[in-house]
């Protein structure tokens, strides 16, 4: 399978089944498009020749034959069989999302935690409950040696001395195990201060902080309870935070919906405020809210995917470039095969627990009963939940089968799949919509400044 | 090549044989939480 395409006057062939990138002139592109329709080279010959010179078609299509010989172009889909023996090999868990805290000092509109809450009460998980979490994570991690473990909420600092002396038990606890525990932190900032910032920079591989960009738009969403807007509050903070980390190992990580569908001027307004590691996702809610993305909405969402990827390119060259999270593509040193066909590993290698103990497949299972796993003192008591989504990748998708993008989303997020389908086995089809143009950006910018 | 320029030379297929060691991070310990972003990740090998 071959996904062709023009963005920014870069023509651009992917090969999907081998992930190679190919920069093509329009001769080329046309060729690939015939040849992709079981033409023959000397079919496709003919019919370029009547519209470019014969010997730069001979030259075009002596290439395109060089790079399918040597397995760069037009390759096969030779996967399913490895990830049907891959996934016969035993489950391990190697990253929790813990849930520190099920409260939260913010009310934002779009919270899929409700206010931090989850369909439950509000709640702090206790040192005990952390401890049993961290020793569950060690004894089914089998030999993996890097273990993962975010800080999640509600917002965890309000729950900040259960998050120190979990780390500092994990600490005591990697070396028994010879392990290496990597942990992160969501934070919202209004708690955040010199001593969590040190402490943070110390131990946290990554931090991620919680900012939608413009003033305006941040405040209508992210308010305090009585309706007050945090931004003022938070900004300063974060920009001290990100320069105490010298600007890496941190993203400042927005939400945009229907009433900021303009959120390139949010990532460019982040970027201005200095921050280099900048992440800002489409919201995913239930259609019937008013700030829900709409399937109307997709192109000029579109549109404005375009209007960042030519910015950040312009900043690139001009020396004030700023990452951005769901452009990011290692075209080098990527995600191997197999874990591009087991996705996120959530349900399998990635579990969230709640503040009282409960394991859920991911953050976004939370409070869906028929979803509980286990527990911290049990384990994983329902080994068929852990089937169901090891059986679940872009195989058992079919709708994945026709898509150029399928080897970079594995599939889709379960948990939008689930929301939007009741089942974990179909699509969130905006979320495709909007996954493929951000590829085709992502590949689009590493081509231009290529040049 | 005169009509082609190759972004990328490592093949996909060529980790069926290599990779799977399962070291690299989780995509949503990274940024994401309502997404998901494998491609966007890295090999831990190549860090």
């Amino acid at each position: 399978m071959v996904h062709r395409y023009i963005n920014n006057d870069c023509h651009i062939v992917l090969d999907v089944n081998s992930g190679s990138v190919h920069v093509v002139d329009e001769i080329v592109y046309d060729a690939v498009g015939l040849l992709e329709d079981k033409l023959s080279f000397e079919e496709t010959a003919k019919i370029l020749s009547e519209t470019y010179a014969p010997e730069e078609v001979k030259t075009a299509l002596e290439e395109c034959r060089e790079l399918k010989e040597e397995g760069m172009l037009f390759t096969e889909d030779i996967y399913k069989d490895a990830i049907s023996h891959f996934k016969e090999r035993e489950t391990v868990v190697k990253a929790l999302c813990l849930h520190i805290a099920h409260d939260c000092n913010l009310a934002c509109r779009y919270c899929f935690a409700e206010e931090g809450e989850y369909h439950g009460r509000r709640a702090l998980m206790s040192f005990e409950v952390g401890k049993k979490a961290l020793d569950f994570l060690i004894a089914n991690s089998g030999n993996r040696k890097n273990l993962e473990v975010d800080f999640f909420g509600g917002e965890p600092l309000m729950n900040w001395d259960v998050v120190k002396q979990l780390v500092a038990y994990g600490r005591e606890q990697e070396k028994i195990h010879n392990k290496n525990f990597r942990f992160t932190l969501t934070t919202n900032g209004v708690l955040l201060n010199d001593e969590i910032m040190e402490f943070a920079n110390k131990e946290m591989s990554n931090v991620v902080l919680s900012i939608d960009g413009r003033k305006e738009i941040h405040d209508y969403m992210r308010p305090f309870r009585k309706g007050k807007g945090s931004y003022d509050l938070i900004v300063p903070k974060f920009q001290k935070f990100a320069e105490s980390r010298n600007q890496e190992k941190y993203y400042v990580r927005g939400t945009f919906t229907h009433h900021n569908l303009d959120f390139a001027e949010d990532v460019l307004h982040l970027a201005d405020l200095g921050f280099q590691q900048i992440s800002v996702e489409p919201v995913v809610a239930p259609p019937e809210e008013p700030y829900a993305i709409r399937p109307e909405d997709v192109p000029f969402i579109c549109e404005q995917y375009d209007i960042l990827a030519k910015e950040m390119i312009k900043r690139e060259k001009e020396g004030r470039g700023f990452n951005f999270f769901h452009f990011m593509i290692d075209l080098t040193g990527g995600p191997c095969v197999y874990k591009r066909l087991s996705g996120c590993g959530s349900g399998t290698e990635y579990l969230a627990v709640t503040p009282w103990g409960d394991l859920y497949p991911c953050h976004q299972f939370v409070g869906e009963e028929e979803y509980l796993m286990g527990n911290v003192d049990e384990g994983v008591t329902r080994k068929e939940i852990v089937k169901e989504f090891k059986d679940c990748n872009v195989y058992s998708k079919p709708k994945c089968q026709e898509c150029f993008a399928r080897f970079y989303c594995s599939g889709g997020c379960a948990a939008n799949s689930y929301h939007f389908h009741d089942t974990i086995h179909d699509v969130y089809e905006v979320g495709c919509e909007l996954q493929r143009k951000r590829v085709e950006c992502a590949i689009m910018i590493k081509a231009a400044l290529a040049d | 090549m005169k009509h082609i320029k190759t972004l990328n030379t490592k093949s996909l297929q060529n980790t069926v044989k290599k990779g799977g060691c399962g070291e690299c991070q989780t995509s949503c310990q990274s940024a994401c939480k309502t997404s998901c972003t494998v491609g966007n990740q890295s090999c831990e090998h190549s860090k």
